[in-house]
């Protein structure tokens, strides 16, 4: 078992470390030999929606995919997570020496064409009325919201990125996405299918009175 | 943010993705806090890696608003990590001052299709939009 990081954050605004975030962490830790042989070369790793920075943190701990030639970047629509990311990542001695850069945006929206080598990503997925709307200020409550509700099947956020998913990943792109049963993953991964995406499953677990899994997408 | 960064971002506005002036948002030198971080070690195969997979154009295009002209029009062409002079190798320092060394502290960039401008405070770029333009 690869170590986990340490995290210390403020909970009221950022998303705390569950089991959502272990079964991606224990994902990755499976992939590491897939990253390694997949890619050669420089590999950016891109996170959206790091939180706390945990999954980002534990990437650069364990130099997944390829130690010395990876860089790391974050986006986080919260002011709070990217500060965050960069509090955990300093937490574990993995801010200096490495290629990491935060970003406060939305999504992939701010990001250059197919330029995302691995992409991370445990959405807000819990099924709720509807996705909240970004405040205005920093010091507003709702910032948490964000990291949770997910809208109709708590799939509107992950769909978007599933929508452009072709125009951020690289040619020989991967993207690793964290759902609940609710989210109804296989229905969505037969969708990607028929649009030419290859999908496996990679880990999948009961936890509580949720099923989770995270599905690998990567083209055929 | 680390100068590299500044090749992988565009402007966040969806009706820029139709022009091909949304990347690399253009920086206004005299507004930005440059500074260095020299704790990344110089590793000369990641800078190899690295030029082989920029934009050359954005590079050399930011650089210059950022006050640096001394880059090469095209992307220099360095044969293997084993076989390299020490010309090669003072050229990938030069690189690595550049890429990873060199970040962003304080700063703004502006879109050269919509003009829109995004701001870096505390070395953290914010691309996000406001509500009437998201
Ligand atoms: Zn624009």
């Amino acid at each position: 078992m690869l170590p986990t990081p340490l995290v210390k954050c403020d909970y009221d605004k950022i998303y705390e470390p569950s089991e959502d975030s272990f079964l991606l962490l224990d994902a990755l830790e499976k992939e590491q030999g897939y990253l390694v042989e997949k890619f050669n070369g420089l590999v950016l790793v891109c996170e959206f929606g790091p939180g706390s920075g945990i999954v980002t943190t534990f990437m650069i701990q364990n130099r997944i995919p390829v130690g010395l030639n990876s860089v790391y970047l974050a986006v986080d629509v919260s002011p709070w997570a990217v500060e965050a990311t960069l509090e955990t990542a300093k937490l574990n001695n993995c801010d200096k020496g490495t290629v990491l850069d935060t970003v406060q945006g939305n999504l992939g929206t701010g990001l250059r064409k197919n330029q995302v080598d691995v992409l991370l990503f445990n959405p807000p997925y819990v099924p709720a009325e509807e996705v909240p709307e970004v405040p205005e200020s920093k010091d507003d409550y709702k910032w948490l919201d964000l990291a949770l509700d997910g809208g109709e099947d708590g799939m509107v956020v992950t769909q978007k990125v599933l929508d452009n998913l072709d125009s951020i990943l690289s040619k020989n792109g991967v993207a690793y996405i964290l759902f609940c049963a609710r989210n109804h993953p296989e229905q969505v991964a037969e969708e990607m299918r028929l649009k030419g995406w290859k999908i496996d499953l990679v880990e999948h677990r009961k936890a509580g009175w949720e099923v989770l899994s995270v599905y690998r997408f990567s083209r055929n | 943010m680390k100068f590299l960064t500044t090749n992988f971002l565009k402007c966040s506005v969806s009706a820029c993705d139709n022009s091909n002036d949304n990347f690399p948002l253009s920086f206004d030198g005299s507004k930005c806090e440059l500074i260095q971080d020299t704790t990344i070690e110089f590793n000369p195969e990641f800078i190899m890696n690295v030029i082989d997979r920029v934009d050359w154009d954005a590079i050399v295009l930011v650089a210059q608003e950022l006050g640096n002209n001394s880059l090469p029009a095209a992307k220099p062409v360095l044969g293997s990590v084993e076989g390299l002079t020490e010309d090669d190798m003072a050229v990938l320092r030069d690189l690595h001052l550049l890429f990873i060394q060199t970040s962003i502290k304080e700063g703004e960039m502006k879109c050269r299709n919509c003009g829109h401008i995004y701001y870096i405070k505390n070395g953290i770029p914010n691309l996000l939009l406001p509500p009437h333009l998201a």
